[in-house]
């Protein structure tokens, strides 16, 4: 098995990891310096993780998405309508009930945002900014304006118990780390125990009764069962040649509408999903509720790489890219940097980490095509022959 | 007639950053009046050189002398205010803008649209013999005038040598013989300059007075073309003595019957068609562009969703829908490798192993990634496709590998029928045997084939029976053993009124 390292590595490959780290010690160094309590702490590495796990969440599907070439705007819209179909509904019908009519409600906006987008075929963008606009005002509608709360005290036990419950982790993390090593020394895979030993030496720090929220472990159960699927099985394949090349893939015999329009489906699913749990957090919705957030996924989505053209993209990378989003915010919190400049630093990693990743893919064309030595000089006259 | 050159060449070089040498020294001449050809096999160095002319490459080392002085040409608008104008392959034109938009776009000037450069240029088209309205949509014309519009564009900016890239690859043969008898009224009457390039022999040998072939970046041939025949340019293009394939008659008898096409048609692209496919037997279409030849693959493969009627693989009704049809066994290669044949962001393995994906049903959901490498790797040596390995991106490869890649994906035991539209359109010599030996063999090791190609003789050495058709309808079938290609140009192309004197 030959790897390219200096791929691997490279700022276009890996530069996500890179900056999540760079920020964790810049902002390390300054808490330190100003005497506050430990910023690489396992209780603030789990808090961006929680306040991350939303946008994570939606982010993974929304990776899929662009994958497929598509885009969707309206996961905030359908994240609050979902939250407030299941505060609406716990009350009478109960917690368990009013979450799947919430996901179901989610995934029935996803089908029909991508029947429209392929069956009357308008472009992607403009049906979900107009399902942006109209589900939040079925939002509105629903909630007539005010902040919905669930009133029975069981069923906000219940529903508080999905979102906030802790889960030990200590020995799953030491499990998974165990597998990973196994697998990257049965099929010769380095990066799969560089990814064991952070997994093991992050748990080992936070110590073995470090508990995190619920929603971090959705996300990473989620995040691991996208990537699976996207890397090991038929579907992700049929997912990245849709996304890349839509009349070779139909040419193909692959089934192009199937394809794009599950990709609305899980991404309304998902969105529902994080809905379902920002309703259970509080017990309570408030109309304008993650207004915005779409923004956010997505850009965690470029962050981490993905192509907004379809074909390409990650949803490991995407999940570090919202990470590194929040612990932007985390971090201008904890340590009181100013919070007016918050916007401002984020566009900023957002477009940089675009530039890296247009510019890096630019050079990366020719030291390929050095190897190709039949090929060579022919690779630069494909587009003209 | 031996005048001083206009463009002249010396020892051209062009060393890439990564050390890949595409030019290692090339000499050329290139005189007004004159039509010079350029050939060579792809990766030659030929687009190379026409980036180098076209000033979007600079030359690593050499002289280049325009009208005498040497110049050293490092961005596009350098050559163009020279007077050198270049036509590329694939036409960059804003398909929303109008012809006499396109035409202007590279003219100075503030104001948008001008009566004098209306007149200017109408009379440009008038000289084309106006093929095309100046008020009409880029993006509406069809291929040949849009061809149109960039020359237009390039006597409009009033260029003395204009390099012409391949401009008829994508042409129909009616379209083709107006082209050429635009170029030689340029050189001829208008004392133009044209560096023409092709990988069509034919054209080269009829069209122009010098010709230069370059192979692996020198220039192994230059000699005036009355000197020269098809052979011996093809020698030096491969290196070697090539013919395209040879008509071979000792050949397997066809089978049973495999295809059975019944009442196909699609509305305002093909009249209700039937024939017969039978176990190897390759079918020729001979067609031009817009004969319906492309929209009868795609009605049969089920990618034009209007299409009605009925399609029997081996008496079982197939499904409508491309995936239904390769799930049943019928492949496609298409007319266009870059925008239908391959996706670009995929490893060349798994581009070959995108067809086994729609051809499995319901196998194992898991990729099994070392036996697709291991498949893909041995489709590599089969088609002896040149790549650094199966984990080369489809994009580096060059034209002619790249439609092996996009053929090699469709060699599985589930394929029962393959359909091939233009296989051999835009490479060079050496693939386009390679392509066409490997039709053969296949059908006689008993897959039938249906081969859609513009080039005749193509169908005529490989094809057991040749259909042949015009306005979207088969006009009549004509056998390869008997038809020349003349025959062929005249029942695809011919009026109505010799069509049927060549029946009679």
């Amino acid at each position: 098995m030959t790897q390219d390292w200096r791929g691997i590595f490279s700022l276009k490959e890996a530069g996500v990891y890179y900056a999540l780290l760079i920020l964790l010690f810049i902002l390390a160094a300054i808490a330190s310096s100003r005497g506050l309590p430990p910023y690489l702490g396992g209780e603030n590495l789990g808090n961006i993780a929680y306040q991350a796990s939303l946008v994570g969440i939606m982010g993974v599907a929304m990776t899929v998405m662009l994958i497929t070439g598509a885009f969707d705007l309206s996961v905030g819209s359908v994240a609050a309508l979902s939250a407030a179909v299941l505060v609406g509904l716990a009350g009478s019908i109960g917690a368990f009930p009013a979450a799947i009519a919430a996901l179901c409600t989610a995934a029935a906006i996803g089908l029909l945002n991508g029947a429209i987008v392929q069956f009357i075929g308008i472009n992607a963008f403009i049906v979900t900014l107009g399902t942006l606009t109209a589900v939040r005002g079925l939002v509105l509608i629903l909630t007539g304006g005010r902040s919905l709360m669930v009133e029975n005290p069981q069923v906000l036990a219940e529903l508080l118990t999905f979102e906030s419950t802790r889960v030990p982790v200590f020995w799953a993390a030491i499990a998974v780390a165990v597998v990973l090593v196994a697998i990257g020394v049965a099929k010769r895979r380095p990066i799969r125990i560089a990814a064991a030993a952070v997994i093991a030496g992050l748990a080992i720090l936070a110590g073995p009764n470090y508990a995190v929220a619920a929603p971090v472990i959705y996300l990473a159960i989620f995040t691991t069962v996208m990537w699976a699927i996207l890397r090991h099985t038929v579907i992700g394949r049929r997912l990245y040649a849709v996304g890349g090349n839509a009349e070779a893939a139909r040419l193909s015999g692959i089934n192009v509408h199937t394809y794009k329009m599950g990709a609305f489906v899980l991404s309304g699913t998902a969105a529902g999903f994080a809905g379902v749990l920002f309703g259970s957090r509080l017990g309570a919705i408030n109309p304008t509720a993650l207004q915005g957030s779409e923004l956010t996924v997505i850009a965690a989505a470029i962050l981490g790489g993905t192509s907004l053209f379809g074909g390409a993209g990650s949803v490991v990378k995407t999940v570090v890219g919202a990470l590194l989003l929040f612990t932007l915010t985390n971090g201008f919190n904890i340590l009181n940097l100013g919070a007016n400049y918050q916007g401002l630093i984020e566009g900023v990693v957002v477009i940089g980490a675009a530039a890296i990743y247009t510019v890096g893919g630019r050079r990366r064309a020719r030291p390929l095509s050095l190897n190709a030595a039949p090929a060579s000089s022919a690779a630069s006259e494909e587009p003209a022959s | 007639m031996v005048t001083d050159p206009i463009l002249q060449l010396e020892g051209v070089t062009k060393t890439f950053p990564n050390g890949t040498v595409a030019l290692r020294g090339v000499d050329l001449a290139i005189r007004s009046g004159t039509v010079h050809g350029l050939l060579g096999a792809n990766g030659a160095g030929k687009s190379t050189l026409i980036k180098i002319l076209s000033g979007a490459l600079s030359a690593t080392d050499g002289t280049i002398r325009w009208k005498g002085e040497p110049v050293n040409w490092s961005h596009p608008r350098d050559p163009r205010r020279a007077g050198v104008a270049t036509i590329y392959q694939h036409i960059p034109l804003v398909p929303t803008l109008s012809a006499l938009e396109n035409i202007l776009l590279d003219q100075p000037g503030w104001k948008r649209e001008r009566a004098q450069d209306r007149r200017r240029v109408a009379d440009v088209v008038a000289r084309l013999g106006n093929p095309f309205a100046l008020d009409e949509l880029a993006g509406d014309l069809p291929i040949g005038a849009r061809q149109m519009i960039v020359i237009a564009q390039s006597l409009a900016s009033g260029a003395e040598l204009v390099v012409m890239d391949e401009p008829t690859a994508s042409l129909a043969t009616e379209e083709r013989e107006t082209v050429y008898a635009i170029i030689r009224s340029l050189a001829r009457e208008d004392g133009k300059a044209i560096l023409f390039v092709s990988h069509f022999l034919d054209e080269i040998v009829s069209l122009t007075d010098e010709v230069t072939v370059l192979r692996d970046g020198r220039a192994v041939l230059h000699a005036p073309t009355e000197t020269l025949d098809e052979a011996a340019i093809a020698e030096a293009i491969a290196g070697r003595a090539v013919t395209v394939v040879e008509r071979g008659d000792n050949r397997p008898a066809p089978g049973g019957t495999v295809l059975e096409i019944d009442r196909l048609a699609s509305p305002g692209r093909l009249a209700p068609t039937r024939f017969l496919l039978r176990k190897g037997e390759v079918l020729g279409i001979a067609g031009t562009l817009g004969s319906g030849r492309s929209e009868l693959l795609h009605a049969i493969f089920g990618s034009d969703p209007a299409a009605s009627g009925e399609i029997r693989l081996d008496g079982q009704v197939i499904g409508r829908y491309p995936d239904e049809a390769v799930a049943a066994g019928i492949a496609l290669v298409p007319e266009d490798r870059s925008a239908q044949g391959y996706v670009p962001q995929l490893s060349l393995a798994q581009n070959i192993g995108l067809a086994a994906l729609g051809q499995r049903r319901t196998h194992s959901l898991l990729l099994d990634e070392n036996a697709e490498r291991a498949s893909a790797t041995t489709a590599i040596e089969r088609l002896a496709i040149k790549a650094p390995g199966p984990d080369a991106l489809v994009t580096e490869l060059s034209g002619g590998n790249a439609q092996k890649a996009v053929i090699a994906k469709w060699l599985t035991p589930e394929t029962r029928v393959l359909l091939l539209d233009e296989p051999t359109a835009g490479i060079d010599i050496g693939a386009r045997t390679d392509i066409l030996r490997l039709v053969r063999q296949l059908a006689d090791d008993g897959l039938p084939v249906i081969l859609v190609s513009s080039e005749f003789e193509e169908l005529l050495a490989i094809a057991d029976r040749i259909l042949v058709m015009r306005d979207g309808a088969v006009v009549c079938e004509a056998d390869p053993k008997q038809a020349s290609e003349a025959d062929l140009t005249l029942m695809a192309g011919g009026s109505r009124k010799q069509q049927a004197g060549a029946n009679a």
